[in-house]
């Protein structure tokens, strides 16, 4: 591992004062010529903030940055563009209705006798695709590809502009464990061009696997940087929530009774291309884990449930009541609830406030005639957001304002309230941090203990292993085995991911 | 933080505007001459003594555009549009006199008398109306067609049913009680405010008491997680649509009423254009989401203080369009965010100056 000592870019005394709050105090940061930097820290610590002063969104309070030896002021993101400083944020900001090439090329486009150059568009696109691994048609809309592909796309927009800082905030919490290697590589190679790189994420693992050195800031102050090889992986959890590990992970699964009466049953159910044919069982207060790739029917199984897709065969009952949903609101009114993977598209109503967000789907079964009383309302809504510690000043707050991780928590508010017997979580910890993730797991747990079941999809294998009582692991669009929680250990399960014949061994 | 600030004041400080630009249009018509803001009690025929005055002359004359744009705050808010209520005006006026009139070759002259029963002409126009606005509703909710083509077919078709409604005759009555619609009084006021009055009540009410406001701002901001939540929104979709064909039918009365007549060809003319500006100088946005009826109460009022300053000063009949547009450019360039924007940082810096606060 060479680190290079040649001084890309430098920021001092960065400050930025938000009403009521610090959000980054005296934080110096410094990035070298070829070298990967992880910036890490909670939800909250600052790290966005400073990357926004980095890309000029935010206009800072105090302190400079250096580029390339000279002083820069950035009032917008299109100066930072121009400095050759590219970001790629943590949800994907494209336009679904472009096509892929469109979308690394919108805004520049080549122009040739007037018109758009779109033989080029296609062709350069095309190649920069295939160059992180990807071989698609860049002619169709975006929109046609899952998450990952348009992950890789939005890198691929911010590789093509002769960058000479790369931003990563957080582009690896949609991809899979390929995916997630390809776009290490392309890392890689950038490196050796002699790019810096900036790489924001929650997977620790990640960061020991790619990074040559990594800061880490609390509460908008700066705690310390190191080389990669300096600090070992708990030091670096501790010194990022200030706080022992051990204490966070002390989790204790739910216990489960094997006498406990079946509170969901579904049985056959299936969309075809989409999942082949899936039955399962869940009893009272069981946690059931879903593992396995992006793609191999996790999620589809989920909206199959709870009828956001509606299912071709195959029925679900709720304490031995057959559902019949038409749509998710038959689902909630017999007891379900579902959170889903997109925050951003199907979660949050992001213009609406805290409270609205939280009395959403008790007044959607309800009826809009028989409206909650503003006083029945706020109870409400404060109720939860002390019971999940949602940090706000109030409940009028917008919730597109809130961090994801409060975002997150907003939204399990508006099940929680529904009281439902069966809650499923399409992963709920995605592009959160460390504290609130265990936050959100030992709700989990709670809730279990006091008689609701739960189904949680998660791509994290040892949260999953963590908290379940029971696993079904999915491949290819169908169960490709269950296994007991108990005494399961990683292993056992990617081999079941990854194989057939060795996985029915594992078993 | 920043954000916060911007997003949460885009409402209130668009209505903000609103507010000033109708005051400034009120402020120039009273420089230009005083009596254009006085109210005085005048006596009627009758005996009776009533308000009299521009701004009385404003509130009645808007009194059409506020109601069809009291539904078409809700069409917006949910992410559409509603091209038909103009000719949704003239059917709902073209059904009621051919209930008064029902036919004139049996009955040649205009008089104080209805053929068919009074109720019917008022409720047969509101219910062919509502109806037509749920066929608005089911084609955008149910076959999921773009609300701009699923209302311009009752755009057009909707003038065609009001010419077969009366033959393409222009039926004219003299019955008092549907000519006290528009014409008549009571609280000393015209009776289209005291209609408009109603109106916006009711939807205030329905919106706002019940949860229907939040479910439409809800299904306007993120329609699929409206869904996952459990709102059903194409029945939201189709209520807003029958209330906005509801309201037409009621200006639809009002106009009818006003001209003792029906006009198929002109009754309801621009009338989608005049609700939707007034819905969005509101301050509601056309892309869907929050919504302000205040704000478009007070939009409808500064289009309709327009047209009266313009006729106020007897501009050029042909001029009048030209002119009421350039006013309009005016306040919805106000408006703008840029131009908010601007006068929001001179604010901001002139208070950080004077804080002496060190800004990078």
């Amino acid at each position: 591992m060479c680190l290079s000592n040649d001084v890309l870019l430098k920021m001092t005394g960065m400050e930025i004062e938000f009403p009521g709050v610090k959000a980054l105090d005296g934080v110096d940061f410094t990035l070298r010529r070829g070298e990967i930097h992880a910036l890490l820290g909670e939800n909250g610590a600052g790290k966005s903030t400073l990357i926004k002063c980095l890309t000029g969104v935010h206009r800072m309070d105090a302190g400079s940055i250096v580029l390339d030896g000279q002083s820069i002021r950035l009032t917008s993101p299109q100066d930072a563009q121009r400095l050759g400083i590219s970001t790629v944020y943590q949800e994907v900001n494209l336009c679904p209705n472009l096509t892929v090439a469109e979308n690394i090329f919108i805004g520049r486009q080549p122009m040739r006798r007037g018109g758009i150059d779109w033989k080029t568009i296609n062709a350069r696109s095309s190649e920069l695709m295939r160059r992180m691994g990807m071989d698609i048609d860049v002619t169709l809309p975006l929109s046609g590809y899952s998450i990952a592909v348009q992950q890789m796309v939005s890198i691929a927009r911010a590789v093509d502009i002769n960058a000479k800082v790369l931003i990563l905030d957080e582009p690896t919490s949609s991809l899979d464990d390929n995916e997630v290697r390809r776009l290490f590589d392309v890392m890689r190679e950038l490196k050796k061009q002699g790019m810096g790189i900036i790489f924001i994420t929650h997977f620790l693992n990640q960061v020991f696997e790619v990074c040559d050195r990594i800061t880490v800031l609390r509460n908008g102050h700066l705690v310390n940087e190191w080389g990669i090889t300096d600090i070992s992986r708990l030091d670096l959890v501790t010194s990022m929530i200030g706080k022992d590990m051990n204490e966070i992970y002390n989790l204790k699964k739910a216990e489960q009774r094997g006498d406990a009466p079946v509170v969901l049953a579904a049985s056959g159910l299936g969309v075809p291309g989409k999942v082949e044919s899936i039955s399962l069982d869940v009893r009272e207060g069981e946690l059931v884990g879903f593992a396995g790739l992006l793609g191999s029917g996790r999620t589809e199984t989920a909206e199959m449930l709870f009828c956001v897709q509606r299912p071709a065969r195959g029925s679900v009952s709720m304490r031995g009541k057959p559902v019949g949903a038409r749509i998710p609101l038959d689902s909630i009114k017999r007891r379900m609830a579902f959170c889903p993977e997109d925050r951003k598209r199907d979660g949050i109503v992001a213009d609406l406030s805290i409270r609205e967000n939280i009395v959403l789907a008790v007044q959607a079964t309800r009826g809009f005639m028989k409206p909650m009383s503003m006083a029945e309302q706020q109870e409400l809504a404060d109720k939860y957001i002390r019971l999940l510690s949602i940090a706000t000043p109030d409940a009028e707050k917008k919730v597109g304002e809130l961090s994801g991780g409060n975002q997150q928590k907003v939204i399990l508010a508006r099940w929680m309230a529904t009281q439902p017997d069966l809650l499923i979580l399409d992963e709920p910890t995605r592009g959160i941090d460390v504290g609130a993730k265990a936050e959100i797991q030992r709700l989990m747990l709670d809730m279990c203990r006091q008689g609701m079941s739960i189904i949680f999809i998660s791509s994290e294998l040892d949260e999953i292993i963590r908290c379940s009582n029971r696993i079904i692991v999915m491949r290819d669009l169908q169960k490709a085995a269950e296994l007991d929680g108990e005494g399961c250990d990683q292993s056992a399960i990617l081999s079941i991911i990854a194989d057939e014949e060795t996985g029915r061994e594992a078993v | 933080m920043k954000a916060k600030l911007n997003r949460e004041t885009v409402v209130r400080s668009k209505l903000l505007w609103a507010v000033i630009a109708e005051l400034l249009i009120l402020l120039v018509g009273f420089i230009m001459r005083p009596d254009f803001l006085s109210v005085q009690l005048m006596t009627l025929a009758d005996g009776s003594r009533v308000l009299f005055g521009t701004p009385i002359d404003i509130l009645n004359r808007s009194a059409e555009i506020t109601i069809i744009a009291m539904g078409m705050t809700l069409v917006i808010a949910l992410g559409g549009t509603d091209l038909s209520v103009g000719a949704l005006v003239a059917v709902s006026g073209a059904m009621a006199l051919k209930f008064l009139r029902w036919d004139v070759l049996e009955y040649p002259t205009p008089g104080d008398y209805t053929v068919m029963p009074y109720f019917l002409v008022i409720l047969v126009p509101l219910a062919v109306c509502t109806l037509m606005g749920a066929f608005n509703g089911l084609l955008i909710s149910k076959l999921g067609m773009q609300p701009i083509i699923a209302t311009l077919i009752l755009m057009v078709a909707g003038r065609g049913i009001a010419q077969i409604t009366t033959n393409g005759k222009q039926f004219t009555t003299m019955y008092t009680p549907f000519q006290q619609i528009a014409q008549g009084y009571f609280l000393k006021l015209p009776m289209p405010i005291i209609i408009t009055a109603v109106v916006i009540l009711g939807v205030a009410l329905f919106t706002r008491k019940t949860s229907y406001g939040m479910f439409v701002e809800s299904v306007g901001v993120n329609p699929n997680a409206s869904r996952v939540s459990g709102l059903q929104s194409s029945r939201i979709i189709l209520i807003a649509f029958m209330i906005t064909g509801f309201l037409s039918g009621i200006s639809g009365l009002i106009y009818s009423s006003r001209i003792s007549s029906c006009d198929s060809n002109n009754a309801g003319i621009n009338n989608e254009m005049n609700a939707i500006l007034a819905v969005v100088i509101g301050g509601t946005s056309m892309s869907g989401g929050k919504f302000s009826l205040t704000g478009t109460v007070i939009g409808s009022l500064i289009i309709q203080t327009i047209v009266t300053l313009v006729y106020f000063f007897g501009v050029v009949s042909e001029a009048i369009m030209a002119f009421e547009a350039m006013i309009i450019a005016v306040v919805i360039v106000l408006q703008s965010e840029p131009v908010r924007k601007f006068f929001a940082s001179r604010k901001r810096s002139r208070a950080s100056a004077t804080g002496g606060a060190v800004r990078a």
